[in-house]
């Protein structure tokens, strides 16, 4: 991604985008980095790994918990955090999602997010994730057809909201270069706290602090091969006391630029979670990255949409 | 980098650990020193009383999942009570309890008028109750899992009806299986669980509210009759009626003594599935235990959390497990002793006697019913309608049919009670003695085929246009045999064929029928109990 010298793959572990271009992430990583600002290494560089965009996207896509209820969040639908609550034990969801991105120089990438997630066992649940992409690509330049890396990911509750300490959750993510261009293994850990605000004003309304922390495995030269982030959330649901079918979201995020000697990456989104269904969700997301200090890599625009079905 | 990712991450944390300041703290100003002598909390309780996680299990999976949302009205009713229980659960942790009765009252009603199409998330309508008890609200979800989907079963329009009750056998294992926070199949005694220090504090003190609650459990155990072998395509003609009683009179009450029990609005589900009909009796008591507590300014929160902790554990099923249905005192003493569960307090030294925790009597003829304040096991006391047997029919006290026949007894739902009677004739007759419109529920030959008739001022009206009826009227003492519903006149026929005393008789037909009056059952006996009124009995 980078586009201005960030190391693709670790923009793509930290920030977890779903794989395709498009949701959140992935539209971010795709468009973003790529498409957007990129020096003549930084695409060399993206060309090795184009995947890892796709591994966070992945990450993203892989989200946890009731995925069918629109106040239950998972990276990827549709901004980039995640809450602290699993699947149910024994539930099943599958997430889709589609995304386009305006990087700052290049031209519109689009992609889709695919996974599925299980709740394996009580206060976790493993997900497989897919995002194939075409367009614009941050981390290669690339537009060709991309079927995207096959991401796996585990998320495991350490504990719930009890009086006023803050739910914990961690998740682990693999993103393995199966996307075109894809090159070795781009891992995370994400450390996840939710707590509930009791303002009278916005009842129900959380605070969600995301830890990243990217493991490229084969990051390429001048690339960090750790990449920290940090992304706060904040949920609210609307309408209340009158009508539970809506939440809307944001976000600031802050991630290690891809690339040794380059600052961090701050962006900004907004999101809304409709309920459409007993078990389905709708999803819309926008994105920027409002700031790229030392020549770090800048999305103009990432947008999202994404249905999710629980069952 | 690493310091602004360290710095920032802190004050995020800061954040997060001091937002909470307005939420319960109101709840937590000292109260006055306790009036009451409290129970002790049971030591050595099970360590998922004090789980930290969600725990949460998925529904059982099948076709008939969220089946309910066929019949609209009833889920968006279902909707809207969970929102109520939340809404108030949250006002009553977060300081707003004085306006319960009005503020919040009103917000609740106004979704009880307009209930949402889909069910809302009720974690976060009441966050801060949920992360005060967290344990409670997973003991609440579970089993409101498995009031959600038994009731998917009985709305299903996929499954067959004899399929039906199998598949609410899965459902009862499943619940009771997958997870500890299981409430007992075994009946209460809705005496002693109603008997705390604290009981009562919470309807004399939010009487609309607490009226409001009482009318969620009408609803929901009285849906379950509603659907319970009625066909798929007459369910709506059922919930219509039952809907139309519950916002226009059993949603607003603030008399009644006691909360609803389950098998006093759907006795044929819950003779046939006494474990669930015991398990949301079970429950809903939970709740109103909890009420009481949430309402009884003078204990301390911590008293508050330990009485809630002892709720829980006294309606679970781990708290029971080496107990039998009929049970009426510590049998196993030894056992329990031994993990030391015996002799934990006042509450729990009533064990060894009859009407404590481990009482598991059930009213005669109903193992689904737990034993209430004042009533031998012989007889049960209704308000409006006084003593009677939940073992005999309702209209001429003669035996009700039982064990492998219990289907066969015929209900009356009207005035916002149901009645388990014994013949067709029964069931029409007791209809019309009562006001305004009910539904009978009469069986047929087929276990699976119910005729369901609605009867008001002008009429009667059934769902099973070719039924044909037998009716040579005699004594009631054999009304059974010779009151009975047919499915057709090939039915009829069959009948009277393998029983040729009724050779004769004219089968009428549902017009005819619906026109004819009984004779006043010449076996009808009032009965004495042991009170005129057992909740005024103390008072």
């Amino acid at each position: 991604m980078t586009c201005a010298g960030v190391g693709p793959s670790l923009v793509a572990v930290a920030r977890r985008e779903p794989p395709t271009a498009l949701s959140s992430a992935a539209v971010g990583t795709l468009v973003c980095g790529c498409l957007g600002e990129k020096g003549p290494s930084g695409q060399e560089r993206l060309k090795r790994r184009p995947w890892a965009a796709y591994v966070v996207a992945a990450g993203l896509l892989a989200s946890p918990v009731h995925a069918a209820d629109h106040n239950n969040l998972d990276a990827g639908r549709p901004l980039r955090f995640d809450d602290a609550e699993p699947l149910a034990l024994r539930e099943q969801a599958l997430e889709v999602g589609f995304g386009a991105g305006w990087p700052r120089r290049g031209p519109l990438g689009a992609g889709l997010q695919a996974e599925y997630l299980y709740g394996f066992a009580l206060n976790a649940h493993l997900s497989v994730g897919l995002d194939p992409s075409v367009g614009g690509r941050s981390e290669s330049g690339d537009t060709g057809v991309s079927a995207g890396d096959l991401s796996f990911g585990l998320f495991h509750q350490l504990r719930r909201e009890i009086r006023s300490a803050p739910a914990m959750a961690v998740r682990w993510d693999a993103a393995l270069p199966t996307g075109r261009g894809s090159r070795g293994v781009d891992l995370r850990l994400r450390g996840i706290l939710t707590r509930t605000l009791s303002s009278p004003r916005a009842p129900g309304s959380r605070l969600h602090l995301n830890f990243d922390l990217g493991l490229a495995t084969h990051p390429g030269r001048g690339e960090r091969q750790l990449n920290p982030g940090l992304v706060i959330g904040y949920s609210r649901p609307l309408g209340y006391p009158r009508r539970f079918t809506r939440t809307g979201l944001a976000e600031l995020a802050v991630q290690a630029g891809p690339e040794s000697g380059t600052g961090p990456v701050v962006s900004l989104g907004l999101g809304l979670r409709q309920q459409v269904g007993v078990r389905s969700v709708m999803d819309l997301g926008i994105r920027s990255d409002v700031a790229g200090i030392n020549g770090a890599p800048r999305d103009r625009l990432r947008l999202v949409a994404g249905y999710s079905y629980g069952f | 980098m690493k310091a602004f990712l360290k710095q920032g991450g802190l004050l995020v944390l800061a954040a997060l650990v001091v937002a909470d300041a307005g939420g319960a703290g109101a709840a937590d100003a000292p109260p006055p020193a306790p009036p009451r002598e409290l129970p002790a909390l049971p030591s050595n309780l099970p360590g998922w009383l004090d789980s930290k996680r969600s725990d949460r299990v998925f529904h059982k999976r099948g076709s008939f999942n969220f089946a309910v949302y066929g019949l609209k009205p009833l889920a968006r009713d279902l909707n809207a009570v969970t929102v109520g229980h939340a809404m108030a659960y949250e006002d009553l942790v977060t300081g707003k309890a004085s306006t319960l009765e009005t503020r919040t009252f009103d917000r609740i009603d106004w979704i009880l008028k307009n209930p949402p199409d889909l069910m809302p998330d009720e974690a976060a309508i009441s966050p801060t109750f949920g992360r005060l008890y967290g344990v409670l609200e997973q003991v609440f979800d579970w089993t409101h899992v498995l009031h959600a989907q038994t009731v998917d079963v009985l709305a299903s329009k996929k499954l067959p009806e004899a399929e039906k009750d199998r598949k609410i056998e899965g459902l009862w294992k499943y619940y009771f299986e997958s997870v500890p926070y299981a409430i007992t199949p075994l009946p209460m005694n809705m005496a002693f669980l109603d008997g705390q220090p604290y009981s009562g504090a919470f309807r004399k003190r939010y009487p609309k509210v607490n009226g409001l609650f009482w009318g969620y459990h009408w609803l929901q155990g009285v849906m379950y009759d509603a659907l319970y072998r009625v066909p798929a395509i007459d369910q709506a003609a059922s919930y219509a009626l039952i809907g139309e009683r519950y916002h226009t009179a059993e949603l607003h009450r603030t008399d009644r003594p006691f909360m609803p029990m389950f098998a006093e609005t759907s006795p044929r589900f819950a003779a046939r599935f006494p474990q669930i009909a015991n398990a949301f009796d079970n429950l809903h008591m939970l709740h109103d235990m909890v009420n009481d507590i949430l309402a009884s300014e003078w204990m301390t929160k911590r008293q508050k959390e330990q009485q809630i902790k002892r709720a829980i554990w006294l309606v679970s099923a781990a708290a029971h497990r080496d107990e039998a249905r009929g049970d009426r005192r510590e049998a196993r003493g030894d056992r329990r002793e031994a993990r030391g569960e015996r002799r934990e307090g006042r509450g729990e030294g009533q064990e060894g006697q009859e009407g404590g925790m481990h009482d598991h009597r059930f009213f005669e003829g109903m193992p689904g019913m737990g034993l209430m304040k004042g009533m031998p096991p012989a007889l049960m006391w209704m308000e409006g309608q006084g003593w009677m047997s939940m073992a005999d029919c309702h209209h001429c006290t003669m035996p009700l049919w039982s064990g492998k026949d219990e289907w066969r007894n015929p209900t009356v739902s009207a005035e916002g009670w149901t009645m388990r009677v014994r013949c067709a004739l029964c069931a029409r007759d007791m209809s019309a003695e009562t006001k305004g419109k009910a539904i009978l529920r009469i069986p047929t030959e087929d276990p699976y085929r119910l005729l369901v008739v609605y009867a008001d001022d002008q009429g009667m009206k059934g769902n099973m246009p070719g039924a044909v009826f037998l009716e040579k009227e005699g004594s009631h003492a054999g009304c059974d045999d010779w009151s009975r519903a047919f499915t057709g006149r090939a039915a009829f026929d069959a009948f009277v064929k393998q029983h040729p005393e009724y050779l004769g008789a004219k089968p009428l037909s549902f017009e005819e029928w619906a026109q004819r009056q009984g004779e006043k059952p010449d076996t009808y006996v009032k009965p004495d109990g042991p009170s005129e009124n057992p909740y005024e009995e103390g008072r």
